[in-house]
């Protein structure tokens, strides 16, 4: 038998290839399919949620509303407004609306599950004819008619387990920034879709009620006096662009849309009302 | 983010660290083969014919080396997509090496000429549960010809 001893070549036994180019390639495949999943996971609950029938979402427990009353004059009055908006946009009877009056100064109102809508101080005061205010509450009624809250909830959960799959806290970070601040259900956050949808909805809202669209206008100059002119550009915001939404309502009904209408003025004890609740 | 960062320091340590210490590794393997080579260490369970044994001896050459943060992190993802564990090929690879070498070295202490019938045994060390970074332990062993001393 022959013997020799070879030199054996180097790196026979090892892959050749930088570590750090696999590193790329695993990772970017990786995160490319977790976001791909993420997105179809919203997509699934965007398309099931729909289907979560009203009086299920009634029974997510909610934290107790801290915020707000639904007694006294103003707040009837609200409620008696909201009835007929309800009416106009017939919404199905087991879609309850409550609305709930805020006296804080934020320019703010939104409309949570279940049917809550929240109306502060804050904007309320800067509306001047009842058709803003109409068109304020309609535009918060279509979020509960078209179940925002709910498909809000559903696809802040489920992007925000998804991508706790990553990172426990990007994932928190998600979850929080749909459900708002602490966990609270009460603040959640629509999509400009949702927005512009709802807005669509009170515009035909108040066609009905009043036969014309003047005022409605109003309550977007209300918001736009308060960012006044600082308004972020419409990527960094959820609710579409103030002009957009005026240019919206404008060409929506086009042919119907007549300054010179009348606007419908608000009850007079309404100002009484806002001041008398801030003591 | 506060854990992300945690993970991509942890990662970058890693592969730091990793791939220095790996670096320096090869280059002590490559230098200590080159010195051992006129010592071979065979398979065969028999020595050669050519062999004069005046003594023989158990030899063995251990090493653990720990896997890095960055090529466990790497291993995990191969888990998902399958294929080759490029990470860990380097890390058995030195750990066989140098189990090799440190036989040989006992051997050559001894005044062998040859190892036969070596083997390997090969163990995972796992920290608490199989989750944890982990070592691979590398045994090498062979039985040495020491010649008869040729006066």
């Amino acid at each position: 038998m022959e013997y020799s001893n070879p030199e054996i070549p180097e790196g026979i036994n090892t892959s050749k290839g930088h570590p750090l180019k696999e590193f790329f390639w695993l990772t970017s495949g990786v995160l490319v399919s977790i976001f791909a999943a993420i997105f179809l996971l919203v997509v699934f609950v965007d398309a099931l949620t729909s289907y979560i029938p009203f009086s299920v979402e009634k029974e997510i427990p909610l934290p107790e509303f801290e915020i707000g009353t639904t007694a006294g004059p103003l707040p009837e009055y609200l409620q008696s407004l909201t009835d007929r908006i309800v009416e106009a946009q017939s919404l199905p009877d087991e879609m309850k609306i409550t609305v709930h009056y805020v006296d804080d100064g934020t320019v703010n109102a939104f409309a949570t599950l279940a049917g809550h809508v929240f109306l502060f101080r804050g904007l309320l005061e800067k509306l001047q004819n009842e058709n803003a205010l109409v068109m304020l509450i309609a535009h918060e009624v279509a979020h509960v008619k078209h179940r925002h809250p709910i498909k809000s909830l559903g696809r802040g959960l489920i992007a925000g387990l998804a991508l706790s799959v990553i990172s426990t806290t990007a994932g928190d970070a998600v979850i929080s920034n749909f459900l708002g601040e602490a966990g609270y259900l009460t603040i959640l956050k629509y999509s400009r879709e949702m927005e512009s949808e709802s807005d669509e909805t009170a515009i035909k809202t108040l066609q009905s009620i009043y036969g014309h669209l003047a005022g409605a206008e109003d309550l977007f100059k209300a918001f736009q006096d308060e960012t006044e002119g600082l308004e972020p550009p419409e990527f960094f915001s959820t609710h579409p662009l103030t002009d957009d939404r005026i240019a919206a309502i404008r060409n929506s009904v086009a042919g119907e849309y007549a300054q010179d209408n009348q606007v419908t003025a608000l009850p007079n004890e309404f100002k009484t009302w806002l001041v008398s609740d801030d003591k | 983010m506060i854990d992300l960062i945690i993970f991509l320091s942890l990662l970058a340590l890693g592969y730091g660290f990793g791939r220095h210490a790996e670096n320096r590794h090869y280059a002590s393997i490559i230098k200590r083969e080159k010195k051992l080579r006129a010592l071979p260490a065979i398979a065969a369970k028999t020595p050669t014919e050519l062999s004069k044994p005046n003594d023989s001896c158990l030899v063995v050459g251990s090493v653990v080396i720990s896997v890095d943060y960055f090529k466990r992190f790497i291993s995990v993802l191969r888990n998902l997509v399958g294929g080759r564990v490029t990470s860990y090929e380097s890390l058995v690879d030195r750990a066989r090496r140098e189990a090799v070498l440190r036989m040989k070295e006992q051997a050559k202490a001894m005044g062998a000429d040859l190892i036969f019938n070596t083997k390997f045994e090969t163990a995972g060390i796992h920290q608490g549960n199989g989750n944890q970074i982990g070592s691979v332990e590398v045994l090498a062993y062979g039985t040495a010809i020491i010649p008869a001393q040729q006066n």
